[in-house]
């Protein structure tokens, strides 16, 4: 498959030494052609160490950002390197590389600024994950619907690829702490067209995810809140080329 | 016992603007985070000289407060003020340290990638 365009990898990683590296091999194998920038966060391991290793750029964080930072800091990059498209992928393993054509094909054919990589459309394959973590992501996925008018199953899902408006919008602005579902309300007051693709996820093959049980109700109300204060927001003009924030 | 409340009242903002001042002085305070407390100092001031107000008929009517209960409340406004306003401060500092971080970042990647690039040439 061929794309004449300059794509980029982003992975976060935060204190995952022991699954970046595949994640970078995993990346290099099915796309050979693209850049990969691992956001080291601030890592007290040797997840930097690890990934440099792989053969990826590594912009090391001076200390720990939160997940909206680092994501920021790599469209920062993306956005001054003059990158076409952006994917992010994260770096704990749960996203399949192999995927990562479909996002790229959706966002060519059907004129999309991002592409999301869905766990429970229609057609994606059966996904494991806990009750909690179920009825969060549908609440999250009727409120968002709702805000951005279409309907979005996966809104937390943080395997998305970016074209060049996404990348510089994001690269002025990005929310915060936990910032995926936030950022689909951002991109739909920029007016910017999203769409989902059906993608199977892996487990993770480390550590737990940064949303354990306790932290979930907590969770869920603040990315509401959020979500509700940035309905009444300033909309983040989009700039022209070369513009500054 | 009105007296003694304002003798009370009056030290405690004396001492509360004194203290702001040696602290501007000492470039310890900037001034501009250092107006808030000013303006409680002085306003808890006037109220020990001119309990007269406080006390009148029109007043206690359209607050429902005596005057020491207003003391209190008109403080705690202030600092509810001032701890509003650090939170703004905080906020806005939140964001540059972000934004500073995330240049670093970008700034040391962007040197090193040149540092190899030389040393390359160098090399061949």
């Amino acid at each position: 498959m061929e794309f004449h365009r300059k794509i980029f990898v982003l992975i976060p990683a935060y204190n995952e030494e022991g699954a970046v590296g595949k994640v970078v091999e995993g990346v290099k194998n099915h796309l050979p052609e693209v850049d990969i920038l691992v956001v080291n966060d601030g890592s007290a391991d040797l997840t930097s160490e690890k990934a440099r290793a792989r053969g990826a750029l590594v912009l090391d964080l001076p200390f720990n950002l939160g997940i909206g930072g680092a994501m920021q800091a790599g469209y920062k990059y993306a956005d001054a390197k003059g990158y076409d498209i952006a994917i992010q992928v994260d770096g704990d393993g749960q996203h399949d590389p192999k995927e990562i054509p479909k996002l790229l094909r959706a966002l060519e054919e059907r004129q999309w600024d991002i592409a999301i990589g869905s766990r429970f459309t229609a057609n994606s394959a059966e996904y494991k994950s806990s009750m909690m973590r179920r009825v969060g992501i549908s609440l999250f996925s009727k409120v968002i619907s709702m805000i951005v008018g279409q309907q979005l199953t996966d809104p937390t899902s943080g395997f998305r690829a970016a074209n060049r408006r996404a990348i510089r919008l994001f690269a002025c602005d990005y929310p915060q702490d936990y910032p995926e579902p936030e950022a689909l309300v951002l991109l739909s007051r920029s007016g910017l067209k999203m769409g989902e693709v059906a993608v199977s996820m892996n487990q993770r093959y480390f550590g737990e995810s940064s949303i354990t049980k306790i932290k979930a109700i907590y969770y869920m109300v603040k990315v509401l809140v959020a979500i509700f204060v940035d309905c009444f927001k300033k909309r983040t003009p989009l700039r022209e080329e070369g513009e500054r924030c | 016992m009105l007296i003694q409340i304002q003798i009370v009242i009056g030290t405690l903002s004396v001492i509360l603007l004194l203290i702001t001042f040696e602290l501007i002085r000492k470039e310890r305070l900037r001034e501009e985070y250092s107006i808030l407390w000013l303006f409680t100092g002085i306003a808890i001031f006037i109220f020990s000289l001119w309990p007269e107000f406080f006390l009148s008929q029109f007043f206690t009517r359209i607050t429902g407060l005596s005057y020491l209960s207003a003391v209190v409340m008109i403080t705690f406004l202030f600092l509810l003020m001032i701890v509003l306003h650090f939170s703004v401060v905080i906020s806005k500092l939140t964001d540059r340290n972000k934004e500073l971080a995330q240049r670093h970042a970008l700034l040391e990647l962007e040197f090193n990638e040149f540092k190899k690039h030389c040393y390359l040439q160098e090399s061949q």
